[in-house]
């Protein structure tokens, strides 16, 4: 029995419902919504203590680190494998992915949620705001929290972040200007935790990716938007993200497969 | 023909010399004096311009990311088996890797530095953008509530590693793995920052030095308060 408790497919909850998708196994998704910080609620602390998206429990087996959790979707199930044969590329894939989850996704988080979340908060009491922080069990989250709900975030840290993903963007287009996929020939992990956070980037960042300034990235769009597994993935949300990915697709003009 | 170059048996360095020995790997040894900032030359950094050890020189290759070395050793030299026995335990051993590099080792360099002063000789000018800023934040001092806030992490990884390796001794399944060399170097640390170990850990911790390729490669680990990964930046 395989459960998958996540919000919309992006980001870190996307990461196993993509690598699912792709590798055609079943599973049952439970939908947490992060917009009604359903992600520490009781009934969800009990299955992650730590209130963080997604978990993936397989058989019992609680799993709540993403990236870890698709080397084991990888590893456990049949399906076509999404890791390279070669240790060398696989060490490429790895390294991809924890640049994406240690410098790059961070940092658009930082960004998306200043943006999209902060102004929410802006005409909440105090006393509130500080009950809603205390629910929170990782002193991380609750620290980046506190800087979204009282508007904290230093405009020093907004820049580094802006500057952090434009630096991503040349670190990309390098690295597909070398081989199709990030990690070789094939595709594998490393692209579907990137298309996770990147997969709009057409859209959301029309200047700087584009097919004048960035051929291979666009191309990589492309081919991976293109992929049957990773269109049912996107499918798997109840809204703006699924509707996002196939409007995004239809800027690239990638069709949808039936 | 296999390279590394490393800061002696200390942090992410012990990782990879203590892989190589559980390997049996011959390999050319090039040791780069932290202490002295040497990783900091424009030598070292034209080979990994984060200044960063250990490097691994494999097939031709450039390889940084300890964790990431570990496992290339592991699927590059299947002997003997150090990924993890089994899916569970496999699994295990990727979120190890992950929680050493994010939680672990960063605020062990925060903690170490505020407790035994830094390098001396630090070049941060010659650093990337964001490696060089963390530099400069030290030699700047962490505030108080950095360095209580990394002791208090590291309290909690201590405890972890006790939960974890109650069941069968090791951090990652049945057997001794890649887990344990990750996170071994930095928890043998702890003790002279004062930071409190639960019985389970220090038992874990005992268990570990006692493998011989452990006490070959790295029996006596000198401490060097130089910096570490980047603090996650958020949540
Ligand atoms: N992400 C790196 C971190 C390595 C690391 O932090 N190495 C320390 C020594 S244990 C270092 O070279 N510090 C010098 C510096 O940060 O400039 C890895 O996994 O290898
Ligand atoms: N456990 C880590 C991190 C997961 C994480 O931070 N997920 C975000 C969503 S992408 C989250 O749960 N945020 C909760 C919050 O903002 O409170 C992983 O699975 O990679």
């Amino acid at each position: 029995m395989l459960e998958v408790y996540t919000w919309e497919p992006n980001a870190n909850s996307g990461k196993p419902l993509l690598c699912l998708c792709e590798k055609q196994v079943p599973f049952t998704h439970h939908y947490i919504d992060m917009g009604k910080l359903e992600q520490f609620s009781p009934a969800f602390l009990a299955i992650n203590p730590d209130g963080t998206i997604p978990a993936v429990v397989h058989d019992g087996f609680v799993m709540t680190e993403s990236t870890p959790a698709m080397e084991y979707i990888d590893d456990a199930f049949d399906g076509p494998a999404l890791r390279p044969a070669d240790p060398w590329w696989r060490w490429r894939m790895r390294q991809v992915m924890r640049y994406m989850d240690n410098v790059v996704a961070p940092s658009l988080a930082m960004l998306a949620s200043n943006r999209l979340a902060a102004p929410r908060y802006a005409d909440v009491d105090e006393a509130e705001k500080r009950r809603e922080l205390e629910k929170i069990p990782l002193p991380e989250r609750r620290a980046a929290w506190e800087k979204l709900m009282f508007g904290k975030t230093p405009q020093a840290d907004l820049d580094e972040s802006a500057r952090r993903i434009a630096e991503s963007f040349d670190l990309f287009e390098d690295l597909l200007s070398e081989a199709p996929y990030l990690a070789g020939e094939e595709f594998s992990l490393a692209d579907i935790n990137v298309m996770a956070t990147f997969y709009h980037l057409p859209q959301s960042y029309p200047d700087d990716v584009n097919d004048a300034r960035r051929p291979h990235m666009m191309a990589w769009l492309r081919r991976c938007h293109a992929r049957p597994g990773l269109q049912r993935g996107f499918g798997t949300g109840r809204g703006f993200i699924t509707q996002r990915a196939a409007d995004v697709r239809r800027l690239l003009g990638v069709e949808d497969a039936a | 023909m296999i390279e590394l170059y490393h800061g002696g048996p200390t942090g992410h360095s012990a990782s990879a010399l203590i892989a190589l020995a559980e390997k049996g790997l011959d390999f050319t040894s090039h040791p780069i004096d932290l202490a002295g900032g040497e990783n900091h030359s424009e030598a070292f950094l034209e080979l990994n311009p984060e200044g960063q050890v250990p490097v691994l020189l494999a097939d031709g290759r450039t390889l940084t990311g300890t964790f990431h070395i570990l496992l290339y050793l592991d699927e590059a030299f299947p002997e003997p088996s150090l990924g993890g026995e089994g899916t569970q335990a496999r699994y295990a051993v990727h979120k190890w890797g992950k929680y050493v590099e994010t939680h672990i080792a960063p605020n062990l360099a925060i903690a170490r530095w505020a407790q035994l002063g830094g390098v001396a000789d630090a070049r941060p000018e010659r650093l990337p953008p964001a490696r060089a800023a963390l530099w400069r934040q030290a030699l700047a001092g962490f505030s108080q509530e950095q360095v209580a806030a990394a002791r208090q992490a590291l309290e909690k990884a201590a405890a972890r590693v006790a939960q974890d390796a109650a069941a069968t001794g090791w951090l990652a399944g049945a057997a001794y793995s890649m887990a344990d060399i990750a996170a071994y170097p930095h928890l043998a640390q702890f003790h002279a920052l004062g930071i409190a170990l639960p019985a389970g850990a220090q038992d874990w911790l005992a268990r570990v030095a006692e493998r011989p390729a452990v006490r070959e490669a790295a029996g006596d680990m000198p401490i060097v308060a130089t910096m570490g990964p980047e603090p996650g930046r958020w949540g």
